[in-house]
């Protein structure tokens, strides 16, 4: 599989815990309004992935892998151009909400300062 | 719920520390009016041209402020807003990919606030006279409304996410488009 995007989490909101232990990582690259810092996980996000999220695709957080279920309609919007993601560990294959990136229903993995996300892509 | 419970408790301490702020913030505000018309006039050519559905823009002149309404589009929810900016609390606060948002730009043509990009600077929040968002209904969904920001969903998003139960009638309106903004009163 191919890496298509990576970035390095550069901060963790306080309420972001909370948000995790409902199944929901939402990241947001470092120049986020203050307003969205307490429960977003910044990171260094940089530019955009090589190509769009899809269904298929692999997210890495922390050396865990896990498959891509569906993807929102403008999720690939908000990564591109805000750094913006929305993770939900809820095993479903049509997004609830037009931004989520949907993995399997398992519990999300502890994020900190380094933890190091990665999306890969299995086309060439 | 816990979570709920402290989103509203910080919620609460916010709206305080505003209304304390609000009078401090007054006397700096001339300043920024008068920057506010010049800016939107600059900016607007471009993005009102790229969208032909918008009427031509009928600026204010400097200095003063017109109420708009602005009302959910198609797939929008709610049933619509009143936005007026005034003296101190002028800022159209677009949190949106790609700067500011053609949405926000015409709110501030319209209004004769000033367009504010906030992924490039600080702004308080009682001075953002509403907040143009391109959320997809988790996070910013609820941030401005539960911060008492009146707040504008590009994309036609319910209330729903963590924060679902800030979000209201009178506070959010969703799936506004170029066309779904009107002045009622100049």
């Amino acid at each position: 599989m191919t890496i298509t995007y990576q970035t390095t989490v550069t901060g963790v909101g306080q309420l972001a815990a909370e948000f995790a232990d409902e199944g929901i990582l939402v990241f947001f690259g470092s120049d986020a309004p203050e307003e969205l810092h307490e429960f977003a996980i910044l990171t260094d996000h940089s530019g955009p992935p090589a190509r769009p999220v899809s269904a298929g695709d692999e997210v890495e957080i922390a050396g865990a892998r896990f498959p891509v279920l569906c993807v929102g309609p403008v999720a690939n919007d908000n990564l591109a151009g805000l750094g913006h993601l929305v993770v939900k560990f809820n095993g479903l294959t049509e997004p609830e909400l037009p931004g989520d990136v949907s993995l399997p229903a398992v519990p999300a993995p502890t994020i900190e300062p380094g933890t190091v996300i990665r999306i890969f892509t299995r086309s060439e | 719920m816990a979570l709920f419970d402290r989103f509203k408790k910080k919620a609460e301490e916010a709206t305080e520390a505003v209304q304390e702020a609000a009078e401090s913030v007054e006397e700096a505000a001339g300043a920024v009016t008068d920057t506010a018309s010049d800016a939107a006039e600059e900016a607007s050519g471009e993005h009102v041209a790229a969208e032909t559905a918008a009427p031509p823009v009928d600026a204010p002149p400097a200095g003063d402020y017109r109420k708009v309404r602005i009302t959910p589009g198609k797939r929008g929810w709610g049933v619509g807003l009143e936005v007026k900016p005034e003296d101190g609390k002028n800022l159209i606060y677009s949190v949106t990919g790609g700067g500011i948002h053609p949405v926000a730009q015409r709110i501030a043509d319209l209004t004769g606030g000033t367009p504010f990009d906030g992924f490039r600077s600080k702004a308080d929040f009682h001075e953002i006279a509403v907040a143009v968002i391109d959320c997809g209904g988790t996070a910013r969904i609820g941030v401005y409304p539960m911060k008492g920001v009146p707040t504008v969903d590009v994309h036609g998003a319910s209330p729903s996410g963590p924060l679902m139960r800030f979000i209201t009638e009178e506070n959010f309106v969703s799936g506004v488009g170029l066309g779904d903004i009107e002045v009622i009163d100049g």
